[in-house]
């Protein structure tokens, strides 16, 4: 039987606000199992327990009551995260290293040393797109860049699981983009991803599962095509199809007893039409 | 498993320890702290200029020079160390939580406590590299000195007909109050000491949630620190003349938990000439120990169990 990549049980957190209060229960009764390999978004709105949660896969925050677990082992020991790399909300990094020395920094935390950690911060770098900002000072990274050498660092001891806190928040569309596509690619490479934001449609483009959170409570959960799909209707896109022809689509459907619920020109997204215009990116 | 974590390599914890030791030292290096050097340079070139007014006697031609120059080196030394031991100490923690690196070094396998010895340890290494420049400024301009306070001295003592044997017991009157073994101790008597305040540093600001707080009360303890033995003193009298016991345990629990600095005052004898001997060296090293060994153990279990 294969161990779960991810698993939160029953977990609640509640923290201790003021004197007399009673406490507030940011996360309530949840329970999470991602398998090895999976892209797995959280999303919920702010303040609905999404951070609290990975913070307490991440042993950051100790369970009130249930448990965590990475790959089987506990998130309250240091061991559980031999195999996690973890890129938090809006990042900052010691200012004074440059791209390369922050993945040494990290990489060296991990164990690595020599050749395997010179290798291993070149692929990285080259990988997150960040070769040629190796030898500048991260204070001068723009946000996204830093979002990137981030996600490099949560990589640099080749991770078996990532977890991402809001990975595209503050980027402009672009390097929100090239987040994406790295997710993807982390994916491709069977690297399980377990993924946080309140930004729907960029869950939506590389998740495999969903999570809705709400108030604490996760309230909705299953694979993205099944949650997301209209049963009862069905869609076909043609390309230059003349308005006879729709019309005589139209009726064969009627014909049928099929209901006409629309047609029209497919509208591309804003940020699809931005990239084009400004990547030349026909996605 | 990933190959960092089949292959773990021999003493990683220490390793481990000796990366964010290093890197803490570069953070600190990159804030420019070394420029205070060159205050103390001033300093030092200032100390040259002052000397006491002289009596009669060759033997006191230069002497104020020489004990000036110590003082004013070790005293710049014992504020810079101590004053760098606590703020750094105390901005390192808060900085790194409020940055989020924090959350990301904990997110790898790494143990609290590895991050607290790290980032104490760097802080010290910086310490003890700026003690060690200073040292040898002050050395060397003692050396210099000290050749011409005896030049002096000798050349006084000659035209005033001095025999030879009293020449000579001047000579090493002089020489005592020049470089020696007991000098490079009283700076590590100073290095012990910052080591002390950087510890009270870590563990208070592994609970407090400001800096300035952790930077005010630290040195609140430094100066209960250095009236520590009287009160213990004070409150064991009062135990013997029958007062309460509760007396006598308050005693203990200040002694046991507030450092003492008067032990350190090694530091006033050297400059007026004496000598510090090993053994009164390796009483201070022990205590400096226990202080270190408590104040972190504290830190740890305050900082295991913080959430971030």
């Amino acid at each position: 039987m294969t161990v779960p990549a991810v698993e939160i049980r029953d977990l609640v957190k509640e923290f201790r606000t003021s004197f007399r209060r009673e406490p507030l229960r940011a996360v309530d009764g949840v329970s999470i199992t991602i398998q090895p390999g999976e892209i797995y978004g959280l999303i919920g709105p702010n303040g609905s327990g999404k951070s609290t949660t990975m913070k307490a896969l991440l042993g950051l925050v100790a369970p009130t009551a249930g448990s965590c677990a990475i790959f089987g082992k506990d998130s309250l020991k240091v061991d559980s995260r031999d195999d996690v790399g973890f890129l938090p909300e809006n990042p900052y990094f010691y200012k004074h290293l440059t791209g390369a020395e922050t993945l040494r920094f990290y990489g060296k935390l991990c164990g690595l040393g020599g050749k395997t950690l010179h290798d291993r911060v070149g692929e990285l770098l080259a990988l997150v797109g960040l070769e040629s900002a190796r030898d500048r000072r991260v204070g001068g990274y723009s946000k996204g860049m830093l979002q990137r050498i981030g996600l490099a660092q949560a990589l640099v001891q080749e991770p078996r699981l990532v977890i991402l806190d809001e990975p595209t928040a503050g980027v402009d569309p672009i390097g929100s983009r090239q987040i994406r596509d790295l997710i993807l690619t982390l994916g491709e490479r069977g690297i399980t991803v377990f993924l946080c934001s309140h930004l729907l449609e960029q869950v939506q483009e590389v998740c495999d599962r969903v999570g809705i959170i709400f108030r604490g409570k996760l309230v909705r959960e299953g694979r993205l095509d099944e949650l997301t799909a209209i049963e009862d209707q069905t869609e076909i896109v043609l390309r230059d199809a003349t308005p006879e022809l729709i019309a005589e689509i139209e009726a064969l459907a009627k014909r049928h007893g099929a209901g006409w619920l629309q047609a029209g020109k497919p509208r591309t997204t804003l940020e699809r039409l931005f990239l084009r215009e400004t990547q030349g990116d026909d996605r | 498993m990933t190959e960092a974590a089949a292959k773990r390599p021999p003493f990683l914890r220490a390793r481990r320890i000796g990366v964010i030791a290093r890197h803490a030292f570069t953070q600190l290096v990159r804030m420019k702290v070394f420029y205070f050097l060159a205050v103390f340079a001033v300093i030092l070139l200032a100390s040259n200029l002052i000397d006491l007014p002289q009596h009669a006697g060759p033997e006191s031609v230069g002497a104020g020079v020489l004990r000036s120059i110590k003082s004013w080196s070790l005293g710049t030394m014992t504020l810079f160390s101590v004053v760098l031991g606590i703020t750094a100490t105390a901005l390192l923690l808060p900085k790194d939580v409020e940055d989020r690196t924090l959350y990301t070094i904990l997110a790898k396998p790494v143990p609290r406590l590895d991050y607290l010895a790290g980032k104490l340890l760097g802080v010290l290494l910086l310490v003890l590299v700026s003690l060690a420049l200073m040292d040898a400024l002050m050395t060397g301009a003692l050396h210099l000195r000290t050749g011409r306070v005896l030049e002096q001295q000798t050349q006084l003592a000659q035209a005033q007909g001095w025999p030879a044997e009293e020449i000579a017991a001047m000579r090493t009157d002089t020489l005592a109050q020049g470089p020696s073994w007991s000098l490079q101790g009283a700076v590590a008597a100073v290095f012990l000491r910052a080591v002390v305040m950087a510890a009270v540093a870590l563990l208070l600001s592994t609970f407090s949630t400001s800096t300035l707080f952790t930077v005010i009360v630290s040195f609140l303890v430094y100066f209960i620190g250095h009236f520590q033995a009287d009160a213990l003193d004070f409150a064991r009298q009062s135990g013997h003349a029958g007062q309460s016991q509760s007396a006598r345990l308050l005693a203990g629990s200040v002694a046991l938990v507030f450092p003492n600095f008067q032990i350190f005052n090694v530091i006033d004898a050297v400059i007026q000439g004496a000598v510090l001997p090993l053994a009164a060296l390796a009483k201070l090293a022990a205590v400096t120990g226990y202080y270190f060994i408590l104040y972190v153990l504290s830190s740890w279990f305050v900082f295991a169990k913080k959430e971030f």
